[in-house]
């Protein structure tokens, strides 16, 4: 097990590989980042909080997607957070109760998975796909995935703690594993030092 | 009508919840459905059918006309003209 | 993996508008019950659909449901078994406790199932739209082959609320009569709600029904709501849990499709079970008998497939009477009593997801 990309996203910057790559300079950081990063994807604008963020984070991780361009089936999406679609699912009940419209595009948006749907529309990927709520980030529980995930016959895993709800503590966490011989004993605790020096940012 | 056009495009960011666009990103004739224009789809027909009736009280039931209607800011301005 | 450790599948409980016991459920569906009924003035406008609602669940329908079936559980479960530090626990559920919105629509969830089942591990829940309950299943298997578990507890669970209710309305997708899976004259999905619990064993037992033969998943990677009109991810999943069993296609008894009852899922799952050479393979969708249950769906059609293995009898697609799908497909229209020994159970949903399990039985 091998990490071969990482970065990170929250409402005051964006970085890859442990590189600050974009501070934000405006409210919505998301919006923002779309733009300096200047992606053409008019369906981003459609996305609702958690697909965004793992698009931005899909896109800061390009560079790690060289060898794997030919990729079909054999890479797996494991995703999780603690909310769900959280944010989405309010601004769906408001569509109802106060605006007296149920919004057909809200709705799509009130499963976590979706995102995953969207990376892989993106990317024409056709691998497994699962998300999971947990508490908290849990880099065991990733460990143990992407371990079964390699063992079922995947050769990657894209990896994604997308906890977004419109909080200042919004973060997306995403990081992408390739199979490899040698065993990682420290896989969970790389995992998390990497996760903590971004909080730390 | 260019009154018509700019109100369609505040309705349209509103009932689309496209909130990260300003009406200066939307064009008068570029479509607004698929990767060319904004990247609408199937499911945005039908918030543009809540917006006919909501806004203007035009009721459609058939999809297929929907299509032609809903092609740009233009055709929509056109259509709630004729319906005037 | 190790491939010697392998997986069965036991009753957990069950609890639908059709009863709370499995034989209820079996008597039911030897008379071609169904649960859905029509319901009054349930849409955003007052408008009457067809749902398969549970009476008597109060007013928190979630926590109750839950509640229910975990008692129901532990009546056969003993707590040493439900304890164990190799037990595990997963959750299927897409939207959990709508009610919470506001705080933790998962809490309750996590809080229930500890008070009664009191597990050794927090509950790993699972919410991937409507393929999640299959999803549950193959993650379990995946514990027990890695042996981190020996036995895992399968929960499936959602039940009706105005959220759900409206947003499929909102999109054209609700039936104005009781669904139709793979009918002409099909028009949309009725809704329902449910629980249903499955113990997965790494040693069978004289209860154990089935083994669990493998089971992948696959995005379409087309659209994040609409079915692919080639089906392409629910191909995949299929070959690939054929690939992974180590069975060949013409070995499968009887397949549980997802049929939704909407005209372009149910045409999807024409087309890629036709792809597969699967489509003179006899057929059916649960749905007409529970609705649509979103999260406890894969749950509780897993375990009416393991009541067609252990009774050897296929059950009726109710509300199909004649094929409205481009390709054609072998749909059960009458009980068959028929020896059933291997079953393919599937599953596709929003987000593009397809999963797909094989299951043989082992009495």
């Amino acid at each position: 097990m091998k990490i071969i990309g990482h970065c990170y996203i929250n409402p005051r910057g964006a970085f890859f590989n442990g590189q600050n790559v974009l501070i934000a300079t405006e409210e919505n950081y998301l919006k923002n980042y779309f733009s300096e990063l200047k992606i053409d994807y008019s369906k981003f604008y459609k996305m609702d909080l958690l697909s965004k963020g793992a698009f931005l984070g899909d896109y800061l991780l390009r560079n790690s997607y060289k060898d794997l361009l030919h990729v079909e089936n054999e890479l797996q999406f494991i995703f999780a957070n603690t909310s769900s679609s959280k944010e989405t699912d309010i601004r769906f009940i408001e569509s109802y109760e106060r605006k007296k419209n149920p919004s057909p595009s809200l709705f799509v948006y009130t499963l976590p998975n979706i995102l995953t749907g969207e990376l892989a529309i993106k990317h024409k990927w056709f691998g497994e796909n699962i998300f999971y709520i947990l508490t908290k980030f849990d880099s065991e529980f990733f460990n143990d995935q992407i371990v079964m995930s390699f063992l079922r016959g995947n050769e990657y895993c894209l990896c994604g703690w997308v906890e977004m709800t419109g909080s200042p503590e919004d973060e997306c966490f995403m990081f992408l594993v390739a199979k490899s011989e040698v065993v990682n004993e420290n896989f969970s605790n790389n995992l998390n030092e990497i996760l903590n020096t971004y909080r730390n940012e | 009508m260019s009154e018509l056009k700019e109100k369609l495009k505040t309705q349209i960011i509103e009932q689309l919840n496209l909130e990260d666009l300003t009406i200066a990103d939307i064009k008068n004739d570029s479509p607004l459905f698929g990767d060319e224009g904004l990247g609408l789809d199937s499911i945005d027909a039908l918030e543009f059918i809540v917006l006919l009736d909501s806004y203007y009280g035009i009721k459609i039931d058939d999809p297929a006309i929907a299509k032609e209607i809903f092609h740009s800011v233009d055709s929509m301005a056109d259509f709630i003209e004729s319906k005037k | 993996m190790e491939r010697s450790l392998k997986c069965y599948l036991k009753y957990g409980a069950i609890i639908s508008p059709l009863g709370d016991r499995i034989e209820e459920h079996y008597s039911a569906f030897l008379e071609n019950k169904s649960g859905i009924k029509k319901e009054g003035k349930i849409g955003f406008n007052s408008e009457n659909f067809f749902l398969a609602r549970i009476d008597n669940l109060a007013n928190s329908r979630y926590n109750t449901l839950l509640n229910q079936a975990c008692e129901k559980l532990i009546q056969n479960y003993s707590s040493s078994f439900l304890q164990n530090p190799k037990t595990g626990v997963i959750v299927s559920t897409t939207k959990a406790n709508l009610a919470a919105i506001t705080s933790d629509t998962f809490e309750s969830t996590r809080r229930i199932i500890d008070e009664i089942i009191h597990p050794f591990h927090e509950p790993i829940i699972i919410s991937n739209a409507c393929i999640s309950g299959v999803l549950a299943v193959n993650t379990a298997a995946d514990y027990i082959r890695l042996n981190k578990f020996d036995q895992v507890i399968i929960i499936g669970i959602d039940v009706l609320s105005d959220f759900i209710i409206y947003g499929f309305q909102s999109l054209f997708a609700l039936s104005n009569e009781a669904c139709r899976p793979f009918d002409k004259e099909r028009n949309g999905i009725s809704l329902g709600e449910a629980c249903g619990i499955l113990v997965m064993m790494n040693t069978p037992d004289d209860d154990c029904i089935v083994e669990v033969l493998g089971g992948a998943s696959s995005n379409d990677a087309n659209h994040i709501s609409g079915p692919s009109r080639t089906g392409e991810g629910l191909f995949r999943a299929i070959h690939k849990s054929l690939e992974r069993s180590g069975i060949l296609k013409e070995e499968i008894d009887f397949i549980s499709a997802h049929g939704t009852a909407t005209t372009y899922n149910d045409e999807m799952e024409a087309i890629a079970f036709n792809r597969l050479g699967l489509n003179h393979i006899p057929t059916n969708s649960f749905k007409g008998y529970f609705g649509h249950t979103l999260g406890a769906a894969g749950i509780i059609e897993i375990i009416m497939c393991m009541v067609s293995m252990e009774k050897n009898i296929l059950f009726k697609s109710i509300g199909y009477t004649e094929i409205g799908t481009s390709e054609r497909l072998n749909v059960i229209s009458e009980n068959q009593k028929v020896e059933v020994t291997t079953v393919l159970k599937t599953a596709s949903g929003f987000g593009g997801g397809n999963a797909a399990v094989l299951l043989k039985c082992i009495q």
